[in-house]
């Protein structure tokens, strides 16, 4: 569905894209993670059709992105509503631009008011609703017409956990529904609960992708246990759950904490910095 | 099930599709429009309080005193409402909306249609609601020729959508959308003679005058309302002129987008 090949993006004197190739299949759903600045967004806004490349190329469907409007949905990552309008005129709007009429459009307005959960603010104003609820009406102005291929940036950064859960059953919908989905985000159990394919940006070009097993995996996570008597015992570990057993077992004082940290996104840039590093 | 098709309408079915999206456009910037008139009710108040002020001192100080006092504040007021084709437009970079539109089906002219349209009217109805205003309060003559006077309405109002959206354009930011639609207004309207009459003027503004857009939207007008139809015509050539250079340059930036850059 979506092959960006090489793609190459310049602004000013700053590299953004240096060579960022993706591939996402109907039915995929790909998450694209990394630092801020690792060209994220850049991308989304070349598929997307809003900015030019300098270089590469970019198919959806075989076509270039100038000729697929309307066949990519796109959240951004910046809350990008109009105040004084309500959720529900949103929800119009957008249809309406995508082509659908009536019955459609009423369908899909409906489908999407219970599936992001929007039925209690749907027709409020969206000044008046909270960031969790914004970010939900965000992702279904994009989602409205059902395209092929859904970008979504960051879309539950800093949201509630209604907003989280919301957003996560309908993504898994659509995919299963055939539609290929790039979803970029800070937190990979996300990605997890999606069962997403991950892929790692960094100086703009993915360095590494594969299935959180692959990616994360082997990485130590640690395991930390604070005593009665405030002796700390940190262990750095690729197996948490045995090494827990094995430290309470051999516990001789009471304990009063016991922190497991499985392997995060940082620890796996940090893996990724240093094989990648020259 | 995933809606998208490779469907292609023919060209009548192309068009209801077009009409249908700027419909939704235009539906839309009705509604916030309408959701906050504020500065659309200024600029129909605040002419129709100043005419019934000054228009004893105009028929005292020049011939056709009435006339050239309601179409003078019309023009005046007129230039300040660019602010309002100028705020609608910047507002969508604000609230970052317009990049939403812009990866729709909708292509950049529908979208362009249906943000102007409800400002192209807005700007219409505050023209048509002075002139009736100096008619019936006023006691400006009422126009021999209607329809000559509506088209000038028309072609002022156009020329006024074409330098806003020029505007906020290029403006970085709403205080400078402010600072130049304010100041730039009241210069190139009083400039123009809307509100001293040229005539009482220095000898260099009188010349200067012709640079400014208001002074030939004055001459239309009150060409117009005279029913001088050969009168209108240079004016009126000349606002297309500007509505055409200004409209041509918003159009290209507005269809690339803001960017990223800028104070917003």
């Amino acid at each position: 569905m979506l092959q960006a090949i090489d793609l190459v993006k310049r602004y000013g004197s700053v590299l953004a894209l240096d060579g960022f190739s993706l591939s996402v299949a109907a039915g995929e759903i790909v998450g694209l993670v990394g630092h801020n600045g690792a060209g994220k967004t850049t991308f989304v806004e070349i598929v997307s059709y809003l900015i030019r490349q300098d270089g590469g190329h970019v198919t959806i469907d075989g076509r270039p992105p100038s000729a697929s409007r309307g066949r990519v949905g796109v959240a951004p990552q910046h809350i990008a509503l109009y105040p004084s309008v309500t959720v529900r005129e949103h929800l119009n709007l957008f249809g309406r631009l995508a082509g659908l009429r009536r019955a459609a459009l009423d369908s899909a307005v409906e489908e999407l008011t219970v599936a992001l959960r929007l039925g209690s603010f749907i027709d409020r104003r969206t000044a008046g609703l909270s960031g969790g609820q914004q970010r939900r009406v965000q992702a279904a102005t994009a989602l409205i017409n059902r395209p092929g291929l859904l970008l979504l940036d960051e879309p539950t950064a800093g949201a509630d956990l209604e907003t989280r859960e919301a957003m996560l059953d309908v993504v898994k919908q659509r995919a299963g529904d055939g539609a290929a989905i790039v979803y970029t985000t800070h937190y990979l159990p996300e990605l997890v609960e999606l069962q997403a394919t991950i892929a790692v940006a960094r100086n703009g070009k993915i360095i590494a992708r594969g299935t959180y097993d692959e990616l994360v995996d082997g990485l130590p996570g640690e395991v930390r246990l604070i005593h009665d008597n405030e002796e700390e015992v940190r262990v750095s570990t690729t197996q948490p759950a045995a090494t827990l057993i094995d430290l309470l077992g051999r516990a001789e004082r009471p304990i009063s904490t016991i922190e497991v940290h499985n392997p995060s996104l940082d620890d796996l840039y940090r893996s990724l910095a240093v094989s990648d590093a020259p | 099930m995933l809606l998208e098709t490779d469907y292609r309408p023919g060209p009548a079915a192309a068009l209801r599709e077009s009409l249908y999206r700027i419909r939704a456009m235009a539906g839309n910037n009705t509604l916030i429009r309408l959701r906050d008139p504020g500065q659309t009710i200024s600029y129909v108040v605040m002419p129709m309080v100043l005419m019934l002020v000054l228009e004893p001192l105009y028929v005292r100080a020049v011939d056709g005193g009435t006339t050239k006092v309601v179409t003078g504040l019309l023009v005046m007021f007129s230039v300040f409402a660019i602010s309002i084709a100028g705020n609608a437009i910047l507002a969508e970079r604000t609230w970052k909306t317009w990049d939403r539109l812009r990866v729709s089906r909708a292509p950049a002219a529908e979208l362009l249609i249906g943000k102007t349209l409800p400002i192209y009217v807005v700007m219409i109805a505050q023209q048509t609601i002075l002139l009736v205003y100096g008619c019936l309060v006023i006691g400006l003559p009422i126009p021999g020729n209607v329809p000559l006077v509506l088209g000038a309405i028309l072609l002022w109002a156009f020329t006024l959508l074409a330098i806003g959206a020029l505007l906020a354009a290029i403006v970085r930011s709403h205080g400078e959308l402010s600072v130049i639609t304010d100041v730039g207004a009241l210069t190139l309207s009083s400039l123009g003679g809307a509100l001293v009459p040229l005539s009482l003027m220095p000898e260099w503004a009188q010349v200067a005058a012709q640079a400014s857009p208001g002074y030939w939207a004055l001459e239309m007008l009150q060409a117009a309302v005279a029913g001088d139809t050969a009168g209108v015509l240079r004016p009126a050539a000349i606002l297309l002129g500007i509505a055409l250079v200004c409209g041509v340059f918003a159009i290209r930036r507005l269809t690339r987008g803001w960017g990223r850059g800028g104070l917003l």
